[in-house]
């Protein structure tokens, strides 16, 4: 279409108002309101670094820090070990690709079902009473059941695993699937084993996919919210659900501090990752 | 045939006319992809423009289709000036290289889209579609989407497309380069077929040689943005002006001299090597010393077999054969001029079959390749690398 | 002779029983509570299966414990309904504008990245302060509705980018060439040819919303939605109903991914799926 020139701006006027007033405004509040004070009854327009300093020299602070940034690791290696291989066999072995669409779409359907409740049916499955334990007695395999299956640092990382692999699919199918085969066929032809092609040609080749799903997987992790608290039991907080906490008791400027440090982290760790690969050009091809 | 009913409304001779003055093009990145192009089309023409990719032919297409926008410079169609004009008042139409016809759409609803978009019935217009769809002999096929048509279907589709709405002029933008080889051939003669049968005229890209030789009326040689040389198929071929056109139609050896004597609208060259050709001037002013190029048929030169204590004839050069290649009707024997030691561009015959056949020369003899002196033709341009004989 | 063409190396079975057991992984749970829910009335929350009835989803319905469930369903579906719709219309808009280089496109990517991958909950919990700071009331179809939109923008977005990236404008030139005005090409060249990539941006826009939890959680106002209500029910209930409605909504989900994926399904087969017949010049 020959656009005159202003109507790439109408076009996009949408979307800019929509991240404007959802998101820049947003983010902008909870930046404002880190600095305010607060009483027994209000939040207090102010200028204060006190939310900050407190946050700095709470030990709960590092910890919950700490944990989520474990947890984030965990997820992202297993995610990464399972998405690169399933990506694998859907691009490299499976050959009609009906098929390999088919699949694909079988491993993509449960994201588009209700998260919460994803979760919630690992409890029948992990808890004493539940079908793995039951089931690994009734063959013999154990006489007590496992009691770290549920309610414990697995069941929250087996969690993750479950809702967020396919973050990490997606992007790795998509780079792998513009691979040439001829490139793959060129290496087996001079003579490289197996592993020496994936290592030496499909990874490289997939870098832009393995960093855009990293991305995913590292902020869905840092941002969670309610999976370390139900699958851990109560035992272990997140960062946002430590503000959720101090929301319910109206401690607004603390959550905002809170919300301010985390996205701070998490956008240092998303470009720390972006300067491997240009993901704009990636994404969207222009002429 | 329809050809009458195809003419009615187009009662103007000169219609299809089209003159492009002074064309030249800048894109946004500074390149300068037509560089001062005039040209003359007349109407009911089958009209070549024929280069390698870049020289500018595509562009000069899709600036006479409108969707391009000459930096300077006229096109004028049937007497009219049409910078800035739509496609719909020009009176073009364009056929897409790989067609773009709508993957949505079946045959006739992509015929009868030019009359959609007019705000025509559908009653009427896909009768009218009809009709188009029957000269191109797909009836069988109007309500099949273009997914399920081969290649020659597809392109008889986009004609379709294109003549529906009974446009002056019809530009194909490499219409045969998506067809194999057996098909193209097919479609090339139904192409020129179509052309005279609805009178109008075609302007067609293509950087095939042979293609633009067998169904043009004129050829438009480009390089690099400007025209070489602009005149009917068969003088392109057999009287190539310059030294490019000869070499990129691929009929001549281009070789270079110094001109060493003249007298009376005959020249005589001396190669570097020392041997000498003589031939004719044809009109064209030449000073003594100068260097010159010419052309040599390569379909007329003659091979013997001879040694290095051979005397060399004039009009003739001599080296060892590189290359031979059967081609049917011909074989082509590729002559390294080992004289000088620093060859640049080997030196061809095309040899009769049955003659080279009767006594074939293998490879690595030594031979002499002679020609008469009228087989030789004078070139316009001096430089350019040729062979050193 | 021994063909062998057909023949699959060790590896395509060791990742294919991989992929099976990952297929597993992922439906097994669903699949434990879809069977749970339908216990009888001495049902409980694990295993082993006590009794066979559809006492829990009798329950579901008639409401006796479990909150407002048909109020938060009255909520979810329009909401989704209407995210669904300006999720389509904002991605085709954005989309083709994309296409063109103009200014502020960059930073405007990289907005809608940070709106992807913003903690959900933190933009939740700014546009409640925002609200509340403008003195406006936050709700499902004001407040909850532009959170849900920061959630299924950039996913249209990126639908739309990889359609429009394979795009062949010649299509566009053709539409042109034949006499259609910019509109006309948009509405009879355009968007029919994208018709599929929209459908599934519908897809996600629809089931993104239904499904929203975060960012909804703090900005749905007094009156919650459907995943809102099933997260105070892990909280309070201690029955199978919650696996009933797990159960229940997992299908409508199913559902409406089934009709979306047919429909795309039919309209590429329609178009490209009969290349072999009647081929031949």
């Amino acid at each position: 279409m020959r656009w005159p020139q202003l109507t790439p701006y109408i076009l996009i006027a949408p979307l800019v108002l929509v991240l404007l007033l959802f998101v820049a405004g947003p983010l902008c509040a909870v930046v404002a309101v880190s600095f305010f004070r607060y009483d027994n009854f209000a939040i207090i327009p102010a200028f204060s670094l006190d939310n900050y300093l407190h946050l700095a020299t709470t030990h709960l602070t590092y910890s919950l820090y700490l944990s989520m940034i474990y947890f984030s690791f965990l997820t992202w290696v297993f995610t990464f070990l399972i998405g690169f291989t399933i990506a694998y066999f859907l691009v490299f072995h499976v050959r009609n690709p009906l098929i390999g669409i088919g699949l694909f779409l079988v491993c993509t359907v449960p994201f588009w079902t209700s998260n919460v409740i994803r979760m919630i049916s690992w409890l029948p499955l992990l808890g004493q009473q539940g079908i793995i334990n039951r089931g690994l007695m009734s063959i013999g395999v154990i006489d007590h059941p496992f009691k770290f299956l549920l309610f414990s640092d697995f069941s929250v990382v087996v969690s993750y695993v479950h809702l967020f692999t396919i973050f990490m699919i997606v992007p790795i199918f998509n780079s792998m699937s513009r691979i040439d085969r001829a490139l793959f066929e060129a290496s087996v032809d001079a003579g490289s084993s197996r592993w020496q092609t994936v290592f030496l040609v499909v990874l490289p080749l997939c870098k832009s996919g393995i960093v855009l799903g990293s991305i995913f997987v590292i902020t869905l992790v840092m941002g969670d919210f309610y999976v370390v608290k139900v699958m851990s039991g109560g035992a272990r907080a997140s960062i946002v659900s430590a503000m959720a906490d101090d929301i319910s008791t109206l401690l607004f400027p603390q959550a905002a501090a809170n919300a301010v440090i985390l996205m701070i982290i998490v956008v240092m760790m998303v470009t720390l990752i972006l300067r491997i690969v240009d993901v704009r050009k990636e994404l969207v091809a222009q002429r | 045939m329809h050809g009458a009913q195809d003419r009615i409304g187009r009662s103007m001779a000169g219609e299809g006319r089209i003159e492009l003055v002074g064309l030249y093009k800048r894109f946004g990145d500074g390149t300068v992809a037509v560089n001062d192009v005039s040209l003359l089309i007349e109407d009911g023409t089958y009209c070549c423009l024929l280069g390698p990719s870049g020289c500018g032919k595509t562009t000069i297409l899709r600036m006479i289709a409108g969707h391009e926008m000459p930096t300077v410079g006229e096109i004028i169609i049937g007497g009219e000036s049409v910078v800035g004009k739509s496609t719909r008042k020009r009176g073009t139409a364009m056929m897409f290289q790989n067609y773009a016809l709508f993957p949505h759409l079946t045959v006739r609803d992509n015929v009868a889209f030019s009359l959609r978009v007019r705000g025509v019935g559908k009653a009427e217009r896909y009768r009218e579609a009809d009709r188009v769809i029957e000269q191109v002999q797909l009836e069988a096929l109007a309500a099949r989407l273009p997914s399920q048509l081969s290649g020659g279907q597809q392109q008889r589709v986009a004609l379709a497309r294109a003549i529906i709405m009974k446009p002056r002029v019809l530009l194909l933008d490499e219409p045969l380069s998506a067809l194999d080889e057996f098909l193209r051939l097919q479609m090339r003669s139904e192409l020129r077929e179509m052309q005279k049968r609805l009178g109008i005229t075609f302007v067609h890209v293509t950087h095939t040689q042979l293609e633009a030789v067998a169904v043009a009326d004129q050829v438009v040689v480009m390089e690099k943005g400007r025209i070489a040389q602009k005149a009917t198929a068969h003088d392109i071929y057999i009287a190539p002006k310059n030294s490019y056109v000869a070499r990129f139609m691929g009929g001549q050896n281009v070789l270079r001299g110094r001109l060493d004597a003249l007298s009376a609208g005959f020249g005589t060259v001396r190669s570097a090597a020392g041997q000498r050709f003589r031939l004719a001037l044809d009109g064209n002013s030449r000073t003594l010393g100068q260097d010159v190029l010419f052309a040599v048929r390569r379909d007329r030169v003659s091979l013997v077999r001879a040694n290095s204590e051979t005397q060399i004839p004039d009009n003739a050069v001599f080296g060892t054969v590189h290359e031979i290649e059967f081609q049917g009707t011909y074989v082509k024997v590729v002559v390294d001029l080992a004289a000088t030691g620093n060859t640049i561009e080997p030196f061809v015959a095309y040899v009769e079959e049955s003659a080279y056949f009767s006594d074939p020369i293998a490879l690595g003899e030594e031979v002499i390749a002679a020609w008469q002196m009228a087989e030789a033709r004078l070139l316009a341009d001096f430089d350019g690398a040729a062979n050193e004989a | 002779m021994q063909t062998r063409s057909d023949s699959r190396p060790w590896t395509f079975y060791a990742l294919a029983t991989f992929f099976a057991l990952y297929v597993l992984f992922l439906y097994g749970p669903m699949i434990c509570i879809f069977v749970l829910s339908f216990q009888g009335p001495q049902g409980a929350l694990s295993f082993p299966m006590r009794g066979l009835s559809l006492h829990w989803f009798e329950d579901l319905i008639s409401q006796t414990d479990t909150g407002d469930i048909h109020g938060a369903i009255s909520r979810s579906i329009p909401l989704a309904i209407i995210v669904m719709a300006i999720t389509v219309v904002v991605s085709v808009a954005s989309g083709l504008a994309f296409r063109e280089r103009f200014r502020g496109s960059g930073v405007i990517f990289y907005a809608a990245l940070v709106s992807l991958v913003a903690p959900g909950y933190v933009l939740g919990i700014g546009i409640g302060l925002m609200f509340q700071l403008l003195g406006l009331q936050t709700d499902w179809y004001t407040s909850a509705l532009g959170a849900q939109l920061t959630w299924t923008l950039p996913f249209g977005l990126l639908i739309m980018f990889a359609i429009f990236g394979r795009f062949n404008r010649a299509y566009e030139e053709a539409g042109r060439d034949l006499g259609a005005d910019a509109g006309q090409v948009l509405r009879l060249v355009v968007i029919p040819i994208v018709l599929p990539g929209m459908i599934a941006v519908a897809l996600f826009g629809f089931t993104l919303s239904y499904d929203e939890f975060a960012r909804t959680l703090q900005t749905t106002g007094s009156t919650n939605t459907l995943p809102i209500e099933i997260w105070s029910m892990t909280t309070n209930v201690t029955s199978p109903v919650i696996y009933a409605l797990g159960t229940v909504t997992t299908a409508f989900s199913f559902a409406v991914i089934i009709v979306s994926l047919s429909a795309i399904a039919l309209i590429q087969r329609r178009r490209f799926g009969h290349a072999r017949a009647g081929a031949g010049h």
